[in-house]
């Protein structure tokens, strides 16, 4: 069941994907529109599916696949609530296929989910997890808009005016845009390696693993950055490179929460 | 007399040359005086988008060859690659072309209108537009007139000024809140300083070499006049910088930009430069977190709109032919033919006549060569008759007494009656209204 509903849900992000980029191409109000309610449905879709799987599971995604849903859920979420607080639904032909690419892989993957061990039943588990997960999805939206703002800065830098610069919203909107939703990320990460840390030093005593590593690395990198904001008058073109380094590594602290090996794995196995 | 139009523009010159050919006023003046020496008329259009010369003269491709001599000295050799050249007609049609903005960099912007005519009047000024030229012109203007009202292309048409605040839309998230200050007063600082009020730039300084005009400015637009003294000052503080100034050096320099970057702590700053020569150095733009532009990147961005306009564009071109037709016509009435053709055509006319008169009255009964005969008889009548007259008006020339003899011969032999006739005749076909008008 919930299963069907999600891959419904992803062919409904795909359309918009492609409405969203014909967007880009021809704008119209009708095409906005039309990519508005398609993700939206989608988002609707998506979230009876992830809510029946958690009331199932208490709570927690389990396995790459279902946290791959999530965060596919979570960004194109962040996308509509900017979509609508904006009005910029060029946008949308940016995350719209970055969603469908998280989205993708985790559809493809389904069945590899194993019942939840029972001793794993931290209360502030789900939290951590949920956090974690929006906080990535914010990273992910601040890189694609960082990605943006590269584009736009080039044909800014170059003089060229051609489809992009007529479409791209304005340099000062891509960086301000960034600017919130990396000191979000950043809060909800902050959250995650506190809650993070709290497991593993009550329960196995910390390591320095690889997750945790590039946990820390990633932090330290947006710590610097949200700082070279907020007191060096940092922005712009590096800012926009050091957000996409920084989600680099905060997917590679994803990634690794689901090896065998890792800390998180290790949490949920615990007795 | 003959029209021809050397010059240079943004079609066929970069910024660099075109800058150099840029003369203050005072300059143009001497230069005007230098080559328009009667019988040359000399005008010098001058604008940041090009430098044209037309030149009406006896000679003209003496005339010609000055004009681009004086063109190289000033642009340097590199200038005469840049240049065109029209003869005749299509000098006249360029020159109503340019008149009525279809060369526009941006077209149908109405600038150049008033940019054309502060150039005619400054060469009448001077002693350097006078009778043929000062016809073309009005004629021109007359042209321009009518492009602007019976054509749509100066309604959608985007000047230099709201191009520039396109661009900025594109750095900024809108103007609101936004520091501008607008570096000098004249007339694209005008139109600049309007449209950025219009974007809602919240902040606006305006500043002037002579405090006096940037107070009037400020005052008619709703800024804040400030002394040429606090430009760097000015310049930490603002967000979007216009400017416009007739300096012939770059008063924006890498240097003394970059000085301002750290009061700045990093915030963008977005500058426009309308003037040419240019007051903003080119590696001012290489500073991380400055977007200068300049006249050939505004012509870049606009080229888009000069197309959405094409239709109205050739709505106006062929407005342009007509009147250039109209003018040409007028023209060749005007100078008519010299007294001494017309009198020799008017006997000759009369001879002919005659002649045929007479050999229909005799009937068939002639030879040939009694009819040639005849017909000699005609044309020699006519040589002898004309031929003192014609050997004293050539002797006495075309000025002063010539003129009056000239003008007596004219009265004399009734000469005068029938042009009027014929353009009367000529005004009615061509225009209706000035015939109605003459009625009434």
């Amino acid at each position: 069941m919930s299963h069907s509903l999600v891959s419904l849900a992803c062919h409904a992000y795909g359309i918009a994907a492609v409405v969203y980029l014909a967007y880009l191409v021809r704008q119209s109000e009708a095409l906005a529109m039309a990519g508005r309610v398609l993700v939206g449905g989608g988002l609707v879709l998506h979230g009876v599916a992830l809510f029946e799987l958690l009331d199932v599971q208490a709570g927690r995604p389990v396995g790459m696949a279902q946290g791959f849903s999530t965060l596919a859920f979570l960004l194109l979420a962040i996308f509509l609530a900017l979509d609508v607080r904006y009005r910029r639904p060029v946008i949308g032909a940016f995350l719209t296929p970055l969603a469908v690419a998280v989205l993708l892989p985790g559809l493809l993957m389904h069945g590899g989910q194993s019942p939840l061990p029972p001793g794993v039943r931290q209360p502030l588990l789900p939290l951590h997890i949920t956090l974690a997960l929006l906080g990535l999805a914010a990273f992910a939206v601040a890189a694609g808009v960082g990605v943006m703002y590269l584009l736009m800065e080039r044909q800014v830098r170059a003089k060229r005016f051609g489809l992009l610069f007529s479409r791209l919203p304005s340099l000062e909107f891509l960086d301000t845009l960034n600017r919130r939703l990396v000191v979000w990320g950043f809060i909800a990460l902050s959250i995650t390696l506190a809650t993070g840390a709290f497991f593993v030093t009550t329960t196995r005593g910390w390591a320095w693993d690889g997750k945790s590593i590039a946990t820390v690395v990633a932090w330290a990198v947006f710590a610097a950055l949200v700082n070279a904001r907020i007191f060096a008058g940092w922005r712009g073109r590096r800012v926009a490179l050091l957000t996409m380094a920084g989600f680099c590594l905060v997917l590679v602290s994803f990634l690794t929460s689901y090896e065998p090996a890792s800390s998180a794995a290790a949490v949920m196995r615990m007795p | 007399m003959e029209l021809v139009c050397i010059g240079l523009s943004h079609r066929t010159a970069p910024l660099g040359v075109r800058e150099r050919l840029a003369l203050s006023d005072t300059r143009q003046v001497e230069v005007l005086q230098r080559l328009a020496q009667s019988p040359v008329e000399v005008l010098w259009v001058s604008t940041c988008n090009r430098v044209e010369v037309y030149l009406s003269a006896p000679d003209a491709m003496a005339a010609r060859d000055r004009v681009v001599e004086e063109l190289q000295s000033l642009g340097g050799a590199e200038a005469r690659d840049h240049l065109y050249e029209h003869r005749g007609e299509a000098a006249l049609v360029h020159l109503f072309r340019v008149a009525s903005s279809l060369d526009s960099m941006v077209l149908g912007e109405a600038q150049i209108l008033g940019q054309v005519k502060d150039a005619f009047e400054r060469g009448q000024g001077a002693g350097a537009v006078r009778g043929e030229l000062t016809r073309a012109c009005a004629a021109a203007f007359g042209c321009a007139k009518r492009v602007r009202t019976e054509t749509a292309i100066g309604r959608a048409a985007t000047s230099m000024a709201s191009a520039a605040v396109q661009l900025a839309s594109k750095v900024f998230d809108g103007l609101k809140g936004k520091t501008v200050l607008v570096v000098g007063a004249g007339e694209m600082g005008e139109l600049a300083a309007r449209h950025l009020q219009q974007a809602g730039a919240t902040k606006l300084f305006i500043t002037n070499r002579t405090l006096a005009r940037a107070e009037a400015l400020a005052a008619e637009v709703g800024g804040t006049p400030r002394p040429f003294e606090e430009l760097f000052s000015l310049l930490t503080a603002a967000d979007v910088v216009v400017c416009s100034t007739a300096s012939p050096v770059p008063l924006f320099t890498r240097e003394n930009v970059g000085a301002v970057g750290k009061a700045r702590k990093g915030r963008p700053l977005f500058m426009v430069d309308l003037a040419v020569p240019r007051d903003i150095d080119p590696g001012v733009g290489t500073l991380e977190w400055v977007h200068a532009y300049d006249v050939d990147d505004i012509q870049k961005f606009v080229a888009d709109n000069a197309a959405a306009r094409a239709e109205e564009a050739h709505k106006a071109g062929v407005l342009v032919a007509q009147e250039v037709a109209r003018f040409v016509k007028e023209r060749a009435l005007r100078e008519g033919m010299p007294v001494l053709a017309r009198l020799r055509q008017r006997a000759e006319a009369i001879a002919k006549a005659e002649v045929d008169r007479t050999l229909a009255s005799l009937g068939d009964g002639l030879s040939d060569k009694q009819r040639k005969s005849i017909e000699a008889m005609g044309r020699a009548i006519v040589n002898k008759l004309l031929h003192e007259p014609t050997a004293r008006l050539r002797a006495v020339g075309p000025e002063g007494e010539g003129n009056r003899l000239a003008g007596a011969a004219a009265e004399l032999f009734g000469l005068i009656e029938q042009e009027a006739q014929v353009a009367a005749g000529l005004s009615e076909d061509l225009a209706p209204q000035a015939a109605t008008g003459a009625k009434r």
